[in-house]
């Protein structure tokens, strides 16, 4: 018998403390290339404590983590980046003071000599933004500027510029306008078209319904609900996250 | 041909819009207002090649923390210490001499010591969490109590210029009829400016003191970004107290005094944002000679040397106010 290739990522039994409070209490959750994948619960759930350790924001109190089956540690943001996993944070993905160039280098500039900022491919940055379809003027613009959905299309060209496997969108339609959201969610058909994984959290079930290819769902700690999108129906869904 | 000629039009703002913007245009407008208005009010004095000369020399000592103060504040962190650690930098020079060391070998020791009191005060900044100011006013504290003590509050002699001339001339001598404290000064504010506006470490800096949550996010080490410019604010303010002591021929345990709010001022006056995230080395330069201006044209105007605190003090609000003004306007654009 044939094995079935290992996950894109997989998480196993993660526990995280807060203190006293137990934020993540043994979640499991796998992802496999070009999936795109719900991570649904209410506030406080853990969601975003969960992937903070996947993206190597927090390091996990006990549990283990596989890329591509192997075991690996991640210890800082800069490790899963270079793991191929991006991480688009609500509200802290950008600098709002600092020009769309900037931005979009941070971290990971490219340099010319002597560590001196390389302008030129600084400013290649628009071709990915172009590409998704954002019509923002110049790579000097501060992006204090920009609206709420071109700062998410921002971020989301970013990974794609830097060849992610998988991007970790947290909240990324909160706080948006009905038309934003959905170039939210052509974004992130356009990622899956890119053969990159994508994982949703969102605590707003029919943003994710219509893109997600399979849904997991948060409640103190644990993923209680890990379902095919061809198994789920919207009732069902709604009745385990009214829970 | 008219493709090209956009582009180099383009180009040019770009290259423009790097080294200054409104804000920056703006703060030059007030500096050359000053300039002028003071001019008038001294009767053309102010314009004199002598005035001219001692406002360079002041201007270039007081400006060198002053640009290190802009870049850690652009960092999102403030230094109350630069007074207190540049007496100590003079100190460690005067003393070191008196007991026979080369001052050049003297004056680098000096530059060190100031680069490590640096270095305490970001990592107790960013290992304990503790807000910069709190640390940094122990520091001003703690140094110049260390000063007193050491020199029992009495003055060192610190006569370099007989010995070695050549010290003398490179901290504080002439290059035709430029004073060498201004060339420091220039040199200081070019290199801190490819730092920060050309190179990939100025990026973290904006990055770190914009929005410290998406630098880490995004890979970037927050905690060592502040570490560097707090060393590097550390070494210019003990440089800064070398070239004092040097002019002085001395040291006394009061030098540098008052030093770290004067800083502040003309960095935020210059548009260096106290929130972190927003300035430039052009704008601390414009913000040291706006603060010179003021300082000189009140005394050459006869106004009552008590005028210039107030009269600063108004001038940094109302250039916070506009600040903050202008900041919500290009939010709106």
């Amino acid at each position: 018998m044939k094995e079935p290739p290992p996950a894109l990522a997989e998480m196993r039994n993660i526990h995280k403390w807060y203190g006293r409070v137990h934020a993540v209490d043994g979640a499991s959750l796998a992802i496999n290339s070009g999936e795109i994948v719900g991570l649904l619960g209410d506030n406080g759930a853990g969601k975003t404590t969960l992937i903070k350790v996947l993206s190597g924001y927090h390091r996990p109190d006990a549990g283990e983590i596989f890329i591509e089956g192997e075991k690996v540690r991640i210890n800082s943001p800069s490790e899963a980046q270079a793991l191929g996993i991006e991480t688009v944070y609500q509200e802290q993905a950008l600098v709002d003071s600092m020009s769309v160039a900037r931005n979009f280098c941070m971290g990971r500039e490219p340099v010319k000599w002597a560590g001196f900022l390389d302008r030129q491919k600084m400013n290649e940055c628009m071709i990915p933004l172009r590409a998704l379809g954002l019509s923002i003027k110049s790579p000097d613009l501060p992006v204090s500027s920009l609206s709420g959905g071109e700062k998410q299309g921002a971020t989301i060209a970013r990974a794609m510029h830097f060849k992610a496997k998988l991007v970790i969108l947290d909240e990324p339609t909160r706080a948006l306008a009905v038309k934003e959201v959905g170039r939210i969610l052509d974004f992130v058909k356009g990622l899956k078209e890119a053969n990159i994984a994508v994982i949703f959290i969102t605590h707003t079930l029919h943003h994710v319904y219509s893109v997600a290819d399979r849904f997991a769902i948060m409640n103190k700690g644990k993923i209680v609900k890990d379902i095919k999108r061809e198994e789920a129906s919207l009732e069902e869904l709604t009745e385990v996250l009214m829970e | 041909m008219k493709e090209g000629s956009l582009g180099r039009r383009h180009e040019v703002r770009q290259l423009f819009s790097r080294v200054a913007s409104t804000r920056e245009a703006i703060v030059f407008g007030i500096a050359i207002g000053l300039f002028v208005l003071f001019n008038v009010t001294s009767g053309g004095k102010f314009a004199s090649s002598e005035v001219i000369n001692i406002m360079a020399i002041s201007s270039s000592e007081l400006g060198i923390v002053v640009l290190g103060v802009a870049l850690l504040m652009i960092g999102g962190e403030f230094d109350l210490s630069v007074g207190s650690v540049s007496a100590v930098g003079a100190l460690i020079v005067a003393k070191l001499y008196q007991l026979g060391l080369n001052p050049f070998l003297a004056a680098a020791i000096a530059v060190g010591g100031g680069i490590g009191t640096g270095a305490v005060n970001g990592l107790v900044t960013v290992k304990f969490g503790i807000p910069s100011f709190i640390v940094t006013l122990g520091a001003l504290m703690v140094w110049r109590g260390f000063v007193t003590l050491v020199t029992g509050g009495l003055t060192l002699i610190f006569r370099v210029g007989e010995a070695h001339p050549a010290f003398y001339s490179v901290l504080q001598g002439n290059v035709g009829r430029v004073s060498v404290p201004l060339i420091w000064v220039v040199v200081t504010a070019v290199i801190l400016g490819l730092l920060l506006h050309f190179h990939r470490f100025g990026n973290h800096v904006f990055a770190t003191g914009g929005n410290k949550e998406a630098a880490r996010a995004m890979g970037i080490n927050t905690d060592k970004t502040k570490l560097i410019c707090f060393m590097i604010v550390g070494g210019l303010a003990a440089f800064c107290g070398i070239l004092q002591s040097t002019r002085a021929r001395g040291f006394h345990a009061a030098q540098g005094t008052g030093m770290e709010l004067i800083a502040i001022a003309a960095a935020v006056v210059g548009g260096t944002s106290l929130f972190g995230g927003v300035g430039s080395i052009v704008g601390a330069v414009l913000g040291i000679l706006i603060v010179i201006f003021l300082q000189f044209g009140l005394i050459m105007a006869r106004v009552p040397g008590f005028w210039y605190n107030l009269i600063l003090g108004i001038t940094i609000i109302a250039v916070v106010i506009a600040n903050k003004f202008l900041g919500q306007r290009r939010r709106v654009a």
